[in-house]
């Protein structure tokens, strides 16, 4: 699912600078949401305005507090693009997201579209009932029954203990039993409140309890259940199964190409009470032997909360600096004791590839290393190309938690390439041969055909079956530990995580033995590195010589846990100058480090984050490609209720450099400001929400650079400011509910050198204005309809006669959905015309009807049919022509069933 | 309204005493009966809340469960039994006294991190933590018996002054003369926990004559 992010950072670098002359009109078109509902799946809808079909769109996202993205692939529904974000993913904290689309010739399109990883969109989590904390287990007590206890009385004793739960308002506490008010019938005396139930019915029973803290804030409800005697017994000694399975079949054509997609899904669990199997399954014809895998498999096995086993493909996650929810085919281990715990992954991060597809996919001739031989013949040089090691996984994590005041936890991560799983030889993979070898038509050949025909023509080849060009394998090694604890009656929390890495950039040569180093910088084999010997042989005295017999260590035994040659960074992880002279900034500021330290303060309604991380230039995880090494954060953050929970601030700053070796003398520095206002006055009232967010970018260069004979412009010192305010408002119009939103923001960049800099300087920035207005009604419980229109408007930065201008872009779109049920509740139609508008240097209108039904079948049986059409409408002002095509087209059958 | 401001009155006076609760019984079975600190007797039933002082008896055939409200360790108290509980609150937890003055007590004490749960008899103190054991009390004949079902008791004769630890499935007896002594438990004379033994089996006999005028016996098991 992850590919690598440093390819993906490269390319996003590299074409950002030229985004906007090449992809002038490619605009990817999305209004974020004003916030999302916790507990529910959040969709993220994406609007394309180029007629040109990307390769794959994708989501990220990560929590606000982590360092690594998750993907989610988007769909193509026709019209737009859409993801839906898990609801699982969405905390308190709020959610971060940026958008890629793939084209061809590895053209990337973001949003945002300026340096998207590091500024993503944030989309502030609204609790579904806005409870403001979570009663801590140890805080209440509950005293009887305990929680899935088994009763063989029908008047249990229901009494939770307040003893340690000193933050409540005692006078708000309300209990329900099955969902009944028994705030009248119980007792509360002191701190225990109790309440003698009668007459319960066998079966499952549940207790609530709401309650509100001093502050008059609620609190999320104490839950739990027990169940009385006979259906117990009858329960105890059954294992249950639950399930579902999907199945998806997509027939698309775009433009002029044809997309095929079938894909089944499915998850089956057993419940044993005791213990529980959980199986997951995806199968998809986009599975591929030329990528990495599509297909899902995984088993899940866990006994109570103590014990999990993991089996197939697994999302681990140590520490944010470590692995923190990249997939994991193979092995995994927790073991939970809440004060201890032990985690283990064996397995693998990338399975083997062997080649790519098509002729070239997995050999290369190289005309350049040809040999030309004494005797006439020569020698051709065949790499292989092409391939993907696999790359294979162990890591251990043993922590504690003690009287849940401390935790400590160390780790280790070991990922190595093994260079032994892809083959050299590829029989039936073809490559392609020019007319420049003597004697062999030019075409396709196999490695077998093609030595075949050079021995005829008295040639040969060469085809190494090590070192080969391209990807080179790697090995990585990180240990690193954590600590925290927390302050307070748990309101103040303390975290440090530190990690080191060890990385190989290559290990195709294998581990350095002591006699090689010996050998590494002259050729005699001495005992010593370094040593010369003058023309009578003597040596001659060098300070910089070294003994062998000085290494502590023979770098070949240590081959098994990481390879020790030249190819490794850093050389040496610490700097032994600096060492001796002050100890600290030597250790803290290794290259090869990356720590975190965190205070988090939760008092009244406010939740305040200062955090301090830095991540070394030569800090690799190859278990985490989204961290960015050589830069260090500040980050100060408080979220705030206020009104009784109906105004939340989110207000903070953060300040991001590279400056963490002292070489850097023009650190990029990045200052962010954001504040989020949202107000919630209650169910049923208007919702404002108003996001600001200004970025200031900065080198501290002043002066102008020269690149040989040109002076250059490398200056940097940008204001990009943005801010979106968000209206909700619910209301009636006779029987009919309605629901307004209406969005609007803008995005202001600001070159700060604009006045100093030359005409043609290009400021490749872009601005943008966008309005929406969403309708959304409730006819019936039959009928509901939903309209949206948007409208962006953009200045797209560009060269016109070598002049840097800014050309205006307007896209306008309308929709109109419509949902009705048919036959009680069995059949729903759904229906959509859109119409999409952009109006720049190249104009087109785009048209799309989608259409679909609902069918459940019975309650546990659904089918869904889809089909689309959209007809495009392009006008070309060079070429004063209009054309009408039917741009794309698809069918879509999916079957859900539960059991 | 008189009663709604009675039942205001009472919890504001009850509010009153609100610092002595130290637990609440969850399971009654027959005649238990609760002599508060200040002499008045009350029967014990299921959700009564105990507090400092308290005095709980146990009649023939009877059963009580109190579970304490600070951290959850549990006192089953089976028949013809007598104890007083004692303690201190203090922040965060409650130190737990519990005088014994004859008969049977299962102790399973939660908290793993202080010895603050006692049980004493006018023989021996079982100092424990984080520990399940039983305390019988022959208070006629002047001995005390400790089973240890888990975790470790620190049982000190107190005429003597000799200390030995408990583990689980040890015994210890320990006598009004001084001794202190400690044997592998024998399964067989462990009392019978009335909420764990869910297998318990109840059985009603009946007596008849045959036609031959044989005594027959009819055996009904039931749970």
């Amino acid at each position: 699912m992850i590919e690598d992010i440093k390819i993906k950072k490269a390319l996003l670098a590299v074409f950002f600078f030229f985004l906007s002359i090449m992809f002038a009109q490619r605009n990817i078109y999305h209004i974020p949401p004003a916030n999302a509902q916790s507990g529910e799946d959040l969709v993220i809808k994406v609007s394309l305005l180029d007629i040109e079909k990307p390769i794959k769109g994708t989501l990220y996202y990560r929590s606000p507090k982590g360092e690594s993205y998750l993907e989610i692939p988007f769909v193509d529904t026709g019209f737009n693009w859409e993801a839906k974000l898990p609801s699982f993913s969405l905390t308190e904290d709020g959610i971060e997201y940026l958008i890629t689309f793939q084209f061809d010739n590895e053209k990337i399109l973001s949003y945002p579209r300026v340096d998207p990883f590091n500024n993503p969109i944030f989309v502030r989590t609204v609790q579904e009932d806005n409870y403001f904390g979570e009663p801590l287990e140890s805080d209440i007590l509950i005293l009887s029954p305990f929680p899935n206890a088994n009763l063989n009385t029908d008047n249990p004793v229901i009494a939770v203990s307040f003893f340690n739960a000193t933050e409540i308002n005692r006078n708000s506490v309300e209990l329900f039993l099955d969902g009944a008010d028994m705030s009248s019938k119980y007792i509360f005396d002191g701190d225990i409140l109790v309440y003698a139930a009668k007459g319960l019915r066998n079966g499952f029973h549940t207790v609530e309890i709401r309650l509100k803290d001093l502050d008059d804030q609620i609190i999320k409800p104490l839950i739990w259940s027990f169940s009385v005697k006979e259906l117990v017994e009858k329960e105890s000694n059954t294992i249950s199964y639950f399930g579902n399975i999907n199945s998806r079949l997509t027939a698309e054509k775009i433009v002029d190409s044809e997309i095929n997609i079938a894909e089944f899904s499915g998850k089956f669990s057993l419940d044993a009470q005791w213990a529980r199997l959980d199986n997951s399954i995806r199968i998809s014809s986009k599975e591929s032997i030329y990528n990495q895998p599509y297909n899902r498999l995984s088993s899940n096995l866990s006994f109570g909360r103590f014990l999990e086993v993991q089996i197939g493909d697994f999302f681990p996650q140590f520490t944010n600096l470590t692995i923190d929810g990249k997939r994991v085919r193979g092995l995994g281990l927790d073991v939970d004791f809440n004060w201890l715990r032990f985690q283990l992954i064996n397995g693998e991060l990338n399975r083997a590839v062997q080649r790519k597809s098509g002729i070239n996919g997995a050999y290369d001739l190289i005309y350049d290393l040809t040999d030309n031989e004494t005797d006439g013949t020569k020698t051709y040089y065949l790499d292989r190309t092409g391939f993907e090691f696999k790359r294979g996984i162990y890591g251990a994590r043993l922590s504690t938690n003690l009287f849940n005041k401390v935790e400590f936890g160390a780790h280790l991560l070991k990922i190595r390439d093994d260079t032994t799983s892809v083959s050299r030889e590829i029989s039936d993979a073809n490559f392609f041969v020019d007319s420049s070898i003597d004697g062999i038509i030019s075409g396709n050949y196999n490695l077998n055909t093609f030595q075949t025909q050079l021995s005829l023509n008295n040639h040969n080849l060469f085809a190494p079956s090590s070192n080969w060009k391209g990807i080179k394998p790697q090995d990585n090694l990180i240990v690193g530990f954590n600590i925290g604890t927390f302050l307070d009656n748990r309101k103040i929390a303390i975290d440090f995580d530190w990690n080191l890495s060890l990385y190989n950039k290559d290990i195709w040569d294998g581990a350095l033995s002591i006699a090689q180093l010996d050998t590494s910088i002259d050729n005699s084999l001495d005992g010593f590195i370094g040593r010369t010997y003058d023309e009578n042989g003597d040596p001659i005295v060098s300070s910089s010589e070294i003994s062998t017999d000085q290494i502590p260590f023979d770098p070949g035994r240590m081959k098994d846990i990481f390879i020790i040659n030249t190819n490794m960074t850093p050389l040496i992880p610490i700097d032994y100058t600096i060492m001796k002279s002050s100890p600290l900034t030597a250790i803290i500021n290794m290259p090869s480090s990356a720590f975190k330290f965190s205070i988090r303060g939760k008092y009244n309604r406010n939740n305040i984050l200062l955090e301090y991380q830095q991540i070394g230039p030569e800090y690799i995880s190859l278990a985490n490609p989204f961290l960015r090494n050589n830069s260090r954060n500040i980050t100060l953050q408080n979220r705030i209720g206020l009104l009784n929970q109906k105004v939340f601030l989110n207000i903070g700053f953060k300040h991001r450099d590279n400056k963490i070796l002292d070489t850097v003398v023009n650190p990029l520095n990045t200052n962010t400001f954001f504040i989020n206002a949202t107000f919630l006055p209650g169910p049923g009232l208007p919702t404002f929400s108003y996001n600001y967010q200004s970025i200031n970018k900065n080198n501290e260069k002043t002066n102008l650079d020269s690149v040989g004979s040109k002076i250059v412009d490398l200056r940097e010192d940008s204001d990009a400011t943005t801010s979106v305010l968000a209206l909700t408002y619910p209301f009636n119009s006779g029987d009919v509910k309605n629901n307004i939103t209406i969005n609007y923001g803008n995005v202001i960049n600001l070159d700060n050198f604009a006045s100093k800099r030359n005409e043609a300087y290009f400021f490749a920035k872009t601005n943008s204005n966008i309005l929406s207005f969403n309708l959304s009604s409730i006819f019936s419980s039959f009928l509901r309809t939903y309209v949206q229109f948007n409208r962006t408007s953009l200045e797209i930065p560009t060269f016109e006669n070598d002049l840097f201008t800014k050309l205006p872009y307007t896209l306008t779109s309308l929709s109109f959905n419509i949902n009705r049920k048919f036959l009680g509740e069995k059949l729903v139609s759904k229906s959509e015309a859109s119409l999409l508008s952009s109006k720049g240097k190249n104009s087109s209108t785009l048209l799309g009807l989608r259409s679909g039904v609902d069918y459940y079948v019975r309650e546990d049986l659904n089918l869904n049919l889809l089909a689309y059409f959209r007809f495009s409408h392009n006008k070309n002002p060079d070429e004063n022509e209009r054309k009408i095509d039917i741009n794309a087209s698809g069918i879509t059958l999916t079957m859900f069933y539960k059991f | 309204m008189p009663i709604k401001i009675m039942v205001t009155c009472a919890l504001l006076i009850s509010s009153l005493f609100a610092q002595d609760q130290m637990a609440v019984s969850t399971k009654v079975f027959g005649n238990v009966e609760i002599i508060k600190k200040k002499g008045s007797s009350l029967k014990l039933k299921q959700g009564s809340i105990l507090s400092i002082g308290d005095q709980i008896k146990t009649s023939r055939g009877s059963f009580a469960a109190i579970i304490f409200i600070d951290d959850r360790s549990i006192l089953k108290i089976k028949e013809n039994s007598i104890l007083t509980i004692n303690g201190q609150r203090k922040r965060g937890s409650i130190s737990k006294e519990i005088n014994l003055q004859g008969g049977t007590l299962r102790a399973q004490v939660t908290d793993q991190n202080r010895k603050n749960f006692i049980v004493e008899s006018s023989v021996s103190v079982a100092s424990v933590k984080g520990t399940d054991f039983w305390f019988i009390s022959d208070n006629d004949n002047g001995q005390d018996f400790v089973h240890g079902l888990d975790g470790l008791i620190a049982l000190t004769n107190k005429n003597s002054g000799i200390s030995v630890d408990i583990e689980a499935g040890i015994t210890g007896f320990s006598n009004i003369d001084g001794n202190l002594q400690t044997k592998k438990t024998d399964p067989k004379i462990l009392p019978e926990d009335e909420i764990d033994s869910k297998s318990k089996i109840n059985s009603i006999e009946i007596e008849f004559l045959d036609s031959t005028g044989k005594k027959k016996k009819l055996i009904i098991n039931y749970r």
